[in-house]
Formats: C-alpha cells, structure tokens, sequence
C-alpha cells in the first residue's frame, strides 16, 4: 500500500446503535469501535445484519437509535455524500462498481471529491498499488472479473486517501491467494500506514489473523467480541466459526 | 429519395427529443410521459414571443428555457414527491399520463384550437444526393448535430456528466463517493428539459403549422426510438431516432401518412424480438 492512499486514521465508534429498513430494526444496541492504526473485524452468519449494520455507519441505512462518531463530528443519519467528505471510504458488498462506466472512469467518481488537478495524480497513485488495473483502464466495470472488480473497487476508495476503510466482504469471491494478499497486504497495510479499518469478513480465520479486535454479530447484535487471540481460546467461537474444537491448554 | 430527406429532419427532430427523453428516465428513473406536452408548450411560448416580433431563431431560446423550466418543476414538485413515497413505478408513470393531459388540453384551453404557425421562412433548396432540403431543414439538420454533440461531450468528458451516468448507474455508490445525487438529477433534468423545449420548437417548425394537441402522439415515436436504441442509451437514442424517422417517413410516401406511428410500433416490435434491451443497451446504462 502506497503510502499517499491513506490518511491518519480517524475514531470510529457507534454506541447502542439500532438500524434497519423500513423503521424495522435489523441490528440494534450495538456498540462498536474502531482505532486509527488497526483493524476491526466483524464476523457473523448470513443474515446476522452485517451489511446492515455497515450501511447505517455511511448514512446508507437509517439509524433509528444511538449515535455514530468519527472523529469529533456527530454523524448519525448524515447522508453519504457528506460522510465521504469526512474521509470514509465505503465499498459495499454488492453494486461496487459503475458497470456502464470504464475503469477510468470508475477512478475519476471515486476522486470526485478532490481538486481536478490532483485527481491524475490519485489514478497514478491507486495504479501502483493495484497494477492489473492499468491495462484496463478503457474497459468497462461492468466486464472486468470478480476479482479485477474487488480491486477496482477498493481502487475507487483510496482515490480520496480516506482516513478510514470500511470495507463489507472485500475478500468474496477471490481466489484464495489474491484474497490473502488484499487482507494481509493492502488492507492490514492500509492499518499499519495509521488509518481505521473496519471490515466485514466472512472467513473468521482470515479476519482474526490481520484483526486487533473482532466483533461476532448473531441475529442482529453482537454475542461476542476481543482480541484473536482471546477468541481463538474460547469455545463458542471456535465451534461456531473456526470448525473444530477450541484447542485445549 | 426525397422522402429520404424528410425522413433525416424527421429524425434529427426526434433524436434531440429522444436523448433528452432517455436522459431523464436514465438518471431519475422516470419515464416522463408528459415530455410531448412539455414539447408543445415550449413550441407555444417561442410562437408567441415570435408574433410579438422576435425572430424565431431568438424566440427559440425562449422555448428551450421553458422546456428546462418546466421540466425541472415538473420533477421537483411532482415526480420527486411522488418517488418519495417509494410508490410502484408505475404510479409515476400514470401520475405523468396525467400530466401530460393536463398539460396539453390545459394549453387547449389557453390557446384555442386553431393551427399557428410561425414566422418563418424555409429559405433556399438546395439539392443533393437526390434530396431536396431547404435552408430551415439544413438548420434543423446542422442544429441536431450540434446538440448531440454537445451532449457527446457532456457525458464523456466533463465532470458533470461522468457524474450522472454515474448516478445513473447506482446512486448509492455514487453518494459514497461524495456525489451529491440531488443535485445531479436537477441539473439533469434542466438539461434533458432544454432539450425538450429545443425538440418542441424545431418540430413545430418543421411541421409548419401547429396546435396544442400536436405533438400528443409524438410520445409514441419516442419510446419506439428509445426502446430501440436501449433504454437509458443517449447514443442508442440517437441511432434509435434515425430508424424511427427514416422508416416512418420513408413508409409514409408508400402508404397513408396517418399511420406513422404504427410503422414506428411495427419496427419496434420487431426488433424487440431479437434484441430485447435494444440495439445498445444492456438492462439499464447511461
Ligand atoms: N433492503 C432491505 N430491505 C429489507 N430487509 C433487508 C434489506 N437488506 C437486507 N435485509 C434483511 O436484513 C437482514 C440482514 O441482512 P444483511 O445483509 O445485513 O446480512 P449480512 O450479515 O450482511 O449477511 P451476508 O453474510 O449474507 O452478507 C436479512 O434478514 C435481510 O433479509
Ligand atoms: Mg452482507
């Protein structure tokens, strides 16, 4: 991860959240944080509100009880174009991408918000650190690979050098090689470099190895949550998510 | 040959209308049922200004800021309300039905049922490729050009544009990325609203003489052309509309006229056989 993608890392906190569809709550009496410098982790089972809960941190979802905080601002229900210019850099689980738009283009919306005469300077930028991109620039989102369009994706974020990542499944559908390097290279990279991860990931042994912190969400709240190597140890969660008995002392 | 030659006004008329037509229902999702009406009106506003000794050509300017004017309210005090709500889709297609109606024998009303006509003169004829087309047709024609090229443009290399096929292709992404959606889809409609209102003018003139209920089945010569082209497709539209134009008109000198826009239909749905999203589209792309 080149070192101009990323930003000093912001505090990203949600305190006794509640958030759904339709003022029907999906999660609720969440609290979560995460730290500049780190990566946390949300693991869970399909439909456990995951995505959901992502959503209502980036104004996609409507909060209907509690508060997010980045920083020092106050951004509970702020809408997503303002959340960006704060700094957040959001890639959704699905729809991550401008199909009917090319590469390039995909680049130059996701560095909508800066001045036009850096935006060349942010493509080069995101180029580097993903350089399968750069022979595709004149294709279309809309037929690159699963894999050629995770990275896009992610491209489309850093063009704002955000400050924090929050990232809803950015492994799925890789192949396992390319999966660990996104984790283990860009995205712990991107914590390492000092900015806040937040990141949804459905392979628990993945998330807990680039993981400071892991929050387990379970119909809606959170049933669990430490550090990996606490969770490692403790039963439930290695029955439930690493497939096995938890290792005994 | 010289049914060729109306067929290629014809079109160029209809290509502005169409890609102002797919724009809207591109990046806001409505298909704007009132557009013929919108047309006709703004076609009015440029007559009267022309009576009361504007030169058409000025007085145009007129019909394209009523066209943008209109449409722009139209979205902002009726479709958006009524997209709030988060309806069917089809509710805002009938509430624009309806808008339509009124807006066409509201201006009825106004304006009586009599033709007008502008002040206008068709100017030399000039002659080639077998076509014969006077100076006024050559304007339509040279004018048609310009706009889709201005459009060209628009989309593809400013900032603006990129900005609303990006809303246009998902708007969640697009506000993630700091797009303030809103904006873009008024801006769109005062855009595709001018177009709109150039349509209406340059139509009328081309028909000559005109009244209030002129363009009420000109809605069907629009979805043929935007269908066949991809909906959401500016430059499906554009190829759309020259289709659509040349074979009406073309079919016109063979058979009664009146049945133009059955030839639009016919072609349409012959073409949806083969290629349902249209010749250049897929699902729904700006
Ligand atoms: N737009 C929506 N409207 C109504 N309900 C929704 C909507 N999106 C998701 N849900 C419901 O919310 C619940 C949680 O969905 P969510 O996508 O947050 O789960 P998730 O943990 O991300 O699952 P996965 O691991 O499959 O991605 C599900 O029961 C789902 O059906
Ligand atoms: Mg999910």
């Amino acid at each position: 991860m080149s070192a101009e993608l990323s930003k000093p890392g912001q505090h990203l906190v949600a305190t006794g959240l509640s958030a759904g569809y339709d003022g029907r709550a999906i999660v609720s009496g969440i609290d979560i944080e995460a730290l500049p410098g780190t990566v946390a982790s949300i693991v869970g089972p399909n439909g456990s509100g995951k995505s959901t809960l992502l959503k209502s941190l980036v104004g996609v979802v409507k909060v209907l009880e509690g508060q997010v905080k980045i920083g020092d601002n106050v951004v509970t229900n702020t809408a997503p174009e303002e959340i960006a210019k704060l700094g957040i850099g959001y890639v959704p689980q699905i729809d991550d991408v401008f199909p009917p738009l090319s590469v390039r283009e995909n680049l130059e919306i996701g560095g909508y918000l800066l001045p036009r005469r850096d935006v060349e300077a942010s493509i080069e930028a995101v180029l580097e650190s993903f350089p399968r991109l750069k022979s595709m620039l004149t294709r279309k989102a809309g037929k690159l690979s699963g894999g050629e369009r995770k990275m896009l994706a992610m491209g489309r974020v850093l063009m704002l050098s955000p400050s924090v990542l929050v990232l809803d499944e950015p492994t799925a559908n890789l192949a396992p090689l390319v999966a660990t390097q996104l984790l283990e290279e860009y995205i712990r990279g991107f914590a390492d470099a000092g900015s806040t991860v937040l990141l949804v990931e459905q392979r628990a042994k993945a998330a807990l190895r680039i993981s400071n912190w892991t929050y387990v969400l379970g119909g809606g709240r959170i049933v669990l949550s430490g550090a990996p190597k606490d969770l490692e140890e403790n039963p439930l969660f290695v029955e439930s998510f690493l497939g096995g008995a938890a290792p005994t002392k | 040959m010289s049914s060729f030659g109306f067929g290629l006004i014809t079109a160029a008329v209809l290509a502005i209308a169409t890609v102002g037509f797919t724009m809207q229902f591109a990046v806001t999702n409505v298909l704007n049922l009132a557009y013929g009406s919108v047309m006709i009106n703004s076609a009015y506003v440029t007559y009267y200004l022309n009576i009361h000794h504007v030169t058409i050509w000025l007085a145009l300017i007129g019909g394209v800021i009523t066209g943008a004017v209109t449409s722009w309210c139209l979205n902002r005090f009726i479709f958006t309300p009524f997209q709030r709500r988060n309806l069917a889709p089809i509710t805002v297609v009938i509430v624009a039905l309806g808008v339509d109606l009124i807006g066409t024998f509201g201006l009825q009303a106004v304006v009586g049922s009599s033709y007008v006509a502008f002040h206008q003169t068709a100017g030399h004829e000039y002659h080639f490729a077998g076509m014969i087309l006077n100076g006024l047709q050559l304007i339509i024609l040279g004018l048609c050009a310009v706009v889709l090229g201005l459009i060209h443009w628009l989309l593809k290399y400013t900032r603006l544009g990129k900005a609303m096929r990006a809303t246009s292709a998902n708007p969640n992404l697009a506000r993630n990325s700091g797009v303030k959606t809103q904006f873009i889809i008024s801006t769109t409609w005062l855009i595709s609203g001018a177009l709109c209102g150039l349509a209406g003018t340059v139509f009328a003139m081309n028909t000559g003489v005109f009244e209030a209920t002129s363009a009420q089945l000109y809605i069907v010569l629009l979805l043929a052309a935007m269908f066949l082209g991809g909906p959401g497709e500016p430059y499906g539209a554009m190829f759309g509309a020259l289709i659509i134009g040349l074979s009406t008109e073309i079919s016109a000198a063979y058979i009664n006229p009146q049945y133009k826009e059955v030839i639009a239909f016919l072609v349409l749905l012959g073409m949806l056989a083969f290629r349902p999203y249209g010749i250049f589209g897929s699902e729904k792309t700006l």
